[in-house]
């Protein structure tokens, strides 16, 4: 199948079917010609107004040809009579990675003011502003410039055969003119219905109408019969679907084709898409305030949606009553033509119950359908950050995966060597990505106290101490270290996850309680590198400390000449000291640390590893082992809680509801053998010995050094069991930690 | 796109009303992040150097303000050119040339960014505007910008 004849007619193909077309003609013109009608039925306004000649175009639905150019082989399918096109079966994605979106480029330029619309009112608006020194841009479909939206800025969104093009604006006219009505009676949706605009259009291309009636302002120059009074009906063929004839409240007139001239409605959708305040002008028949027509009584008021002038009675008898929810109640208004067609009529019938004339409503972009492809232009996935070690991590074989918003090391190829390094020797860990915030102030202290369910206040110059993050409700929404570095000055770490809102979460209490504090986001500033194992303190020996911090004590020192923050503490439960320092200084930081390791065994671990260590330490991840209503008492971390404190966020809903009884605890749990998927679920016996669900597994591990698989879970039903069942076997539960429970190698 | 390079230079989070009482040095440019928050670079910092020496002196702006040394930021600066295909990227209205110099910012391709948009006097030696960021984000938009 060709898209010419033998004779070198072009041809498109219409529904698998070839048909000729003439040149200049639109697709929609094209199939007119042929006889046949672009959808099912429905007037045509061949002005891009109406829904009745949308089809699939070369794959993309809801095109309206009457607005494309037939071109040769132009491959047209029509829309089912009812319902959605069917969408094409695309491959499953991969979800591991970005989603690969159509390459459809955006282009953004300035214009001083733009005018939508070169006909009569646009080109005047053009002109004046222009001889009023204005620089003006005028956008037209016609001219392959086809608006589709308006955005408050304001920006005008133009889509072009080759491009989006994103046009911010100074000012604004919307010159779009004026559509015509169609007729809402029984009997509209038949084929052969043309506004008169079209008439004319189909008859200066020599479409032939066949015997051609007229109702209200007749077509120029196209021969027909006009035929006076109101239409009551539109009669037709029901086999053919097609129109013989009309009835009005003058007489009845046989024809072919219907033309009716029932009266105009400004095209001023683009207008109603921003607010009042923006700089957005409608004029020429856009602006006018053209009579409504008589509220109809039956027939299909939305083609869109083929909302019936009864289906919009029933919305009104349940007691929608204003036009906004006339229109979500019914879908009218919502479809293809986004109330073009309908508008007139919807506000028409909610007059007339109403006594009141309804403003039209806020539309509400686009004002054409636009592919995905081409609404997702130029939009950027999620931007995930790097550390300043992410090439080390790379060269090192790093596996990297995306955690909260940074790329981390997963594991270095293997996670089990990652822990027996630390355990064994020493290891480097990447933490640059936990939060970091320098807080100073003559507050400082108050503020802290206020904040954190510790006390702080007794906190030395040079000493630390982790504390939870409550909310008002004594949840806990994230962790860390207070570190002081001065009578009113502190450094705050927090999870690399939750450091955004933890910021926001300080900034706005110190604006709420009004003190005199000021804050510093060093998260992205500083990078972080973790020294952990037995042998860590030698490590940093070798580069220049010859007195490490005690446990929960910090220090400032240069290692291997970098100047460092050196923060003692124990995430892994070995010695561990973070290394916070410049980022610009981090790869010359870790290089000298891997290099004085070597004859230590030194390796980096990744977070698999890392996940690993803390459990067997019995250490919480907040958003991993925590829930969104996670209390300390819950996590069974109330030794972190001091309720003798005056005050503190969170303190009056943990008093009260540390009265309840606690029907949910995170436990730990040992299991033999390799440890339970995360998510497991946890069932436990009831009084009559049947197991019931009882909980989940928050995170598990199987423990080279325990040799079988250690939990965190929830259960979340009393009486606490002593022995569940998870994953078809019997687990034991257990207190945590797992691993050195008098802490001893941590303080080393 | 020219090549990013760490912005040394001194962050000062103080009261807004100290900060705005400032002069600063005459071969300084001042980030203002926020009311409170700046962030100073000298002009040879910004140009091209990235020493890691190149911090700002400055004297400490009240007992309790942070004064502290920042090199978590790279950028570069744009000729007009460059600027206008930075531009191509941004979402949202660049100010006007009667507001610059000016500090803007908002997402670049999608990546949280900073504009500092010089004055035409500034811009005559190809120094149109400085595009920074911070380090942690700068291989992803200088990716999406090229």
């Amino acid at each position: 199948m060709t898209g010419t004849t033998s004779t070198g007619t072009p041809r498109i193909i219409f529904d698998g079917q070839p048909i000729p077309y003439a040149v200049g003609d639109s697709v929609a013109m094209a199939v007119l010609r042929a006889g046949q009608h672009p959808h099912h039925g429905g007037t045509l306004c061949l002005a891009g107004d109406c829904p009745s000649c949308v089809c699939e175009v070369g794959g993309i639905a809801y095109v309206r040809t009457c607005q494309t150019p037939a071109t040769p082989g132009l491959s047209i399918r029509r829309h089912p009579e009812i319902g959605a096109p069917a969408l094409r079966p695309v491959p499953q994605p991969d979800v591991t990675r970005p989603p690969v979106l159509a390459d459809i480029s955006v282009r953004r330029i300035e214009a001083d003011l733009v005018v939508i619309g070169r006909g009569d009112s646009g080109r005047a608006a053009a002109g004046d502003a222009e001889r009023a020194g204005r620089s003006v841009t005028v956008l037209d479909a016609a001219d392959g410039n086809e608006v589709v939206a308006i955005y408050s800025g304001p920006t005008v969104i133009v889509r072009r055969s080759d491009a989006m093009v994103h046009v911010h604006a100074h000012d604004i006219v919307v010159a779009t003119g004026a559509a015509e009505l169609h007729p809402v009676c029984p009997g509209n949706m038949l084929i052969g219905i043309v506004t008169a605009r079209a008439a004319e259009q189909m008859h200066a291309a020599g479409v032939d109408l066949g015997v051609a009636v007229a109702v209200g302002v007749a077509p120029v120059a196209v021969p027909c019969t006009v035929l006076d009074g109101t239409i009551v009906e539109v009669v037709g063929e029901p086999t053919s679907g097609r129109v013989t004839g009309v009835v009005t409240t003058s007489g009845t007139a046989v024809c072919d084709t219907l033309i009716v001239g029932l009266g105009l409605s400004g095209r001023d959708l683009l207008s109603r898409m921003t607010g009042p305040d923006q700089p957005v002008t409608l004029v020429g028949p856009a602006s006018e305030k053209f009579a409504l027509p008589a509220c109809p009584t039956e027939g299909i008021i939305c083609p869109c949606s083929k909302v019936a002038v009864e289906d919009l009675q029933g919305v009104w008898d349940r007691g929608f009553h204003e036009l906004e929810l006339v229109k979500r109640a019914s879908l009218c208004g919502t479809g293809t033509c986004q109330g073009g067609v309908c508008g007139p009529y919807l506000r028409s019938f909610v007059a007339d119950r109403s006594g009141s004339v309804p403003e039209p409503f806020t539309a509400r972009p686009a004002s054409r359908q636009i592919t995905l492809g081409e609404a997702s232009a130029d939009v950027y996935t999620d931007a995930f950050r790097r550390s300043p070690l992410h090439d080390e991590h790379l060269a090192l074989g790093a596996r990297l995966d995306r955690f909260g918003t940074w790329f981390r090391p997963w594991n270095y190829g293997d996670p089990i060597a990652e822990y027996w390094a630390v355990r064994e020797a020493v290891s480097l860990g990447d933490v640059s990505t936990l939060g970091k915030l320098l807080v100073s102030g003559p507050d400082a202290v108050e503020l802290l106290e206020r904040l954190y369910p510790t006390t702080v206040a007794d906190i030395r110059v040079g000493r630390s101490r982790y504390v939870l993050l409550l909310n008002e409700r004594g949840h806990l929404i994230d962790d860390g270290m207070i570190c002081r570095e001065g009578e009113n000055r502190f450094v705050l770490t927090f999870t690399s996850g939750g450091a955004a809102n933890a910021e926001m979460w300080v900034r706005d209490w110190v604006e709420t309680w009004n003190l005199n504090v000021h804050i510093l986001d060093q998260t992205m500033s500083l990078a972080a590198i973790n020294v952990t194992g037995p042998l860590a303190a030698e490590l940093l020996g070798r580069l220049g400390v010859d007195e490490p911090p005690k446990f929960l004590q910090h220090i400032h020192a240069d290692v291997a000449g970098v100047p460092c923050h050196v923060m003692r503490l124990s995430f892994t439960g070995e010695a561990s000291f973070e290394l916070h320092h410049a980022v610009d200084r981090s790869v010359e930081l870790w290089r000298a640390l891997m290099g004085a390791g070597q004859d230590l065994g030194i390796k980096p671990h990744g977070l698999q590893a890392l996940f690993g260590l803390r459990l067997e330490k019995g250490h919480v991840i907040v958003g991993m082992d925590s829930e969104m209503d996670s209390t300390p008492r819950r996590l069974n971390m109330d030794w972190a809680v001091k309720m003798g404190k005056p005050d503190f966020l969170g303190k009056s809903a943990l008093a009260r509801t540390n009265e309840l009884p606690n029907e949910r605890r995170l436990f730990g749990f040992t299991i033999e053998g390799d440890a339970p998927t995360e998510g497991s679920p946890i069932y436990a016996a009831d009084d009559n010995g049947v197991e019931r669900l009882a909980g989940h597994v928050a995170s598990s591990f199987t423990s080279p050094l325990l040799g079988h698989g250690i939990m965190l879970g929830w259960i979340k039903k009393l009486p606490w069991p002593h022995t569940v069942t998870i994953d078809g076997r019997t687990a034991t539960v257990a207190e945590p930690p797992f691993y050195d429970p008098q802490g001893r190698r941590a303080r080393a | 796109m020219p090549s990013p390079y760490t912005l040394h230079g001194t962050r000062i989070v103080a009261s807004p009303t100290t900060l705005d009482a400032v002069v600063w040095p005459i071969d300084t440019t001042a980030l203002r992040f926020a009311p409170d928050d700046v962030f100073v670079i000298d002009d040879e910092s910004a140009n091209a150097t990235g020493d890691a020496n190149d911090y700002v002196n400055l004297n400490v702006i009240g007992e309790h303000a942070i004064v502290a040394p920042e090199a978590g930021f790279v950028g570069c600066w744009l000729d007009a050119d460059q600027l206008a295909h930075v531009a191509e990227h941004i979402d949202w209205t660049l100010p006007p040339l009667a507001d610059r110099p000016v500090l803007a910012q908002g997402f670049i391709a999608g990546v949280p960014a900073k504009l500092y948009l010089a004055t035409g006097e500034e811009a005559v030696t190809a120094r149109h505007a400085l595009l920074l960021t911070n380090a942690a984000y700068a291989h992803e938009l200088w990716e999406r910008l090229s």
